[in-house]
């Protein structure tokens, strides 16, 4: 208890001097050498890593041959299927109660669907806020059928969820940073991006922290022919993104894909490093990156909120990709993102095969959400 | 951005004090704000409704004491129902009468199995076990070459076959290698999984039929929403696990989650991990995670550790000094270096009620300790123990050139100082201070 008490004070302090990451910012030339010298090195290093190889050959080729294939019905078929499977819980649940919808002044009817949205993570505030605009629109038209409700349901939630969902890959290189926290899928994501994007792709192996992360990243560039910039574990990421976007100058790759460390946003001194990628890319080009694309867990809920806020503050993110759909989860908190935050939902990722990534389209995931499975 | 349950529920009863039983609009009330803290918090929804009914009933002409405020006795309610569910008591580890315990592992993508894997060998050898880790993550990229990383790190073998054979397959023949090897704590590291892949799921029931493990645990990341229900049940009834890993309780997820699965499969948490340190791994204690969930902070983890540091004696003065307002910067100081030896001192805040929500976003490092640290050692000794007689200038101008701050970070430190002495004495009267912390124990 008596350690209690000093926190406060000390909590002070520091608001006094938020400033207190900054100074490795004044010595951006110090990295610059460091990593023309270290450039060596990495050969050595990047050849060392190749004795883990030959265990992920086999799987390699495996999954090469599943590049193209895509099952029938398309990604909104695998999500409806999906969803289909776990009927029993919100979307049954769902659709059940807009069954017995007759009277828009209801007040348990609409209960029941807060009730039924707030299953889905699309959290409190967020789910008030609909449900206020759906009862007043109901009650204003007077609407009394069940299928003029759930239009009426498709269109808020899509309305909600519309944002432009391009990536902008205009530049050459385009510079891509991705981010997010801790086993959200960013590596597999990326995989999954440079099948999608057309053009050449590089990536980066910005991921020096957790164990195998470059392995897991060279793995996906031998599947996919996309080169790979990496250094060994424990390099400074800024460095590694450095000398991938010299590389992508100097190869005219078309887009550059960094990959980092995943890294839960409390923790100030991994964000104030994410940062410095950032700030590191954009010196050597100065409207990069064009794109911080942020990797969010479907299953995450009202904390995926805070997870967002947090990334943006920190390094700008310009759009989200929502990943693992494929589970029992609804996905949900993408509301809630769209409602708290305004940044756009622009991809997911449904399924664990390479071509698994579509660019979000708001109305089919409204469908998909209230839609009659 | 959440305000903390106790908050909310002194909000709610507002000018309600002392005045005998709760009235049945008071019960209404607070009940709502239970129900959209625990929402917030990703308490299934269904979990909630139970939840909230049954403190509802007990709420329902409790009596109020004089010495809280009705909600903190509302928060006492809740706190002691979510201990309930939650199973009152850390879950220890067993071992196998006959060696090796086998261990597995399962999951959903992503929540953290592999490093989960590590800590636990880690753990567990620091109970005098030698763990084994089987790796049978044959489809993520480097999955494998993560563990075998971890292994080298924490010097623990790591039995691998690559990616060809089938994981009940490598479980099995690693399992053989563990005995052959005398190993006795062996823990199998699996493929992350979505629970509606039923080949996935069937695979897992395979292993586990296989290799028939002493315990399976479910690995599940804090920050699961309302489905986490969905994933439990279909991970017992697959895999019939007996207990959970909730990891990265280092962010600040509430992890309603946990309180969800728990109440649906009636399954414990065991673990609890944090932290991308390989030590930041232990049982979990069910009776904290109320705090947690509600945002009242980690009381009880805070004493224990603060208590480790401080015998009985010294805890129970300095507590005397603290509530009637007499703390000098001498005992200030002293704790300091207490806190030091405690861990790093982020998360140590995380813990400490009312402080959570102001401090999303603030991370304190230990440097600003030590700047304090270096102000205080720069005081003379009248000055510690009197700090009234740094309303002087001259003194906190000398303070400040001797730590090398600025005279202002001086004055601020004594005026913070202050403060903390005013609250701190207003605590001692059991005054609002902070709420869901009636009476705190000093022992």
């Amino acid at each position: 208890m008596a350690t209690d008490i000093e926190q406060p004070e000390v909590e002070e302090e520091i608001l006094d001097e938020p400033a207190d990451v900054e100074p490795e910012d004044s010595k951006p030339e110090v990295e610059t050498v460091e990593v023309e010298e270290l450039a060596v090195e990495d050969e050595v290093a990047e050849a060392e890593q190749a004795g883990f190889e030959p265990d992920f050959e086999p799987d390699a080729a495996e999954e090469t041959g599943e590049l193209v294939s895509e099952e029938s019905g398309g990604w909104f078929g695998r999500l409806r299927s999906g969803l289909k499977r776990s009927r029993e819980s919100v979307v049954g649940q769902l659709n059940a109660a807009i069954a017995e919808f007759r009277d828009a002044g209801d007040e348990e009817f609409w209960e029941r669907v807060e009730e039924i949205l707030i299953s889905s993570d699309v959290g409190v505030n967020t789910t008030a806020k609909l449900v206020a605009e759906l009862e007043q629109e109901a009650l204003e038209k007077n609407i009394t059928s069940s299928d003029q409700l759930r239009k009426l349901m498709i269109e808020h939630a899509a309305r909600m969820l519309e944002g432009p969902v391009e990536l902008d890959i205009s530049r050459k290189p385009t510079v891509v940073l991705m981010v997010g926290v801790n086993g959200t899928g960013k590596t597999t994501t990326i995989g999954k991006l440079v099948n999608y994007l057309p053009g050449e792709v590089m990536l980066a192996a910005g991921d020096t922290f957790r164990a195998a992360a470059i392995e897991q990243l060279q793995t996906w560039g031998e599947r996919t022919g996309a080169p790979v910039v990496a250094r060994q574990r424990g390099a400074d990421a800024a460095a590694v993104a450095h000398e991938a976007v010299e590389a992508a100058q100097q190869q005219n790759a078309d887009v550059l894909l960094v990959d980092t460390a995943g890294r839960l946003h409390t923790k100030i001194n991994l964000m104030a490093e994410l940062e410095k990628v950032r700030r590191v890319i954009e010196r050597r080009i100065p409207d990069a990156p064009h794109e911080v694309l942020m990797t969010v867990d479907a299953t995450t809920g009202q904390n995926g909120l805070r997870q967002v806020k947090m990334f943006a503050e920190s390094v700008g993110v310009t759009g989200i990709i929502l990943t693992k759909l494929d589970g029992t989860a609804k996905g949900g908190i993408a509301l809630a993102i769209a409602n708290e935050t305004g940044i756009p939902i622009k991809m997911i990722s449904v399924g664990e095969k390479v071509g698994d990534l579509h660019p979000f389209d708001a109305r089919e995931f409204a469908e998909a959400l209230f839609g009659d499975l | 951005m959440f305000e903390t349950l106790g908050e909310r529920l002194n909000t709610a009863l507002d000018g309600v004090r002392g005045s005998g039983n709760l009235t049945e609009d008071q019960v209404k009330k607070v009940t709502r704000e239970i129900r959209l803290a625990l929402l917030e918090a990703d308490v299934n929804y269904g979990v909630v409704k139970e939840f909230v009914s049954n403190v509802r009933e007990r709420a329902t002409g409790a009596e109020v004491s004089k010495a809280l405020s009705p909600g903190q006795q509302v928060v006492k309610i809740v706190d002691e129902e979510l201990a309930n569910l939650m199973g009152g008591t850390a879950h220890k580890l067993t071992f196998a009468s006959r060696p090796p315990t086998v261990v597995m592992l399962a999951g959903l993508n992503g929540h953290g199995k592999t490093t989960t894997a590590g800590k636990l060998a880690l753990f567990v050898r620091k109970l005098g076990k030698s763990p084994y880790l089987i790796a049978c993550d044959t489809y993520r990229p480097a999955a494998i070459d993560q563990l075998q990383q971890i292994g080298r790190e924490l010097n623990v073998p790591v039995y691998t076959e690559g990616t060809e054979p089938t994981p009940e397959d490598i479980a099995e023949r690693g399992l053989k290698a563990a005995r052959d090897g005398g190993y006795d704590f062996v823990i199998v590291d699996t493929a992350g999984r979505q629970v509606l892949d039923a080949d996935m799921m069937e695979e897992l029931k395979r292993v586990r039929g296989r290799i028939k493990p002493h315990s399976v645990m479910l690995v599940l990341d804090v920050v699961t929403g309302q489905n986490a229900v969905e994933v439990a049940q279909a991970f017992q009834e697959y895999a019939d696990f007996d207990g959970m890993v909730l990891t990265k309780l280092d962010g600040d997820a509430r992890g309603g989650a946990a309180l969800s699965v728990v109440k649906v499969t009636g399954r414990p948490v065991r673990f609890a991990s944090e932290g991308e340190k390989m030590s930041e791994f232990d049982y979990f204690y069910p009776d904290r995670m109320a705090g947690r969930i509600l945002g009242m902070g980690d009381v009880l983890t805070l004493i224990e550790k603060a208590e480790q540091q401080m015998d009985q004696q010294e805890a129970e003065q300095q507590g005397k000094k603290l509530m009637s307002g007499k703390l000098t910067f001498e005992d200030f100081l002293q704790q300091m270096q207490m806190i030091k030896k405690m861990g790093p001192l982020s998360s140590l805040l995380g813990m400490i009620p009312g402080l959570g929500k102001q401090l999303q976003g603030v991370e304190i490092s230990d440097k600003q300790l030590g700047r304090v640290e270096a102000m205080i050692t720069s005081m003379t000794a009248q000055e510690r123990r009197n700090p009234k007689l740094l309303q002087n200038p001259s003194r906190t101008r000398r303070i400040a050139r001797g730590s090398g701050m600025t005279q202002q970070d001086v004055k601020n430190l004594v005026k913070q100082f202050n403060e903390m002495q005013k609250m701190m004495k207003q605590m001692g009267k059991g005054g609002k201070g902070f709420p869901g912390m009636p009476g705190m124990p000093f022992r």
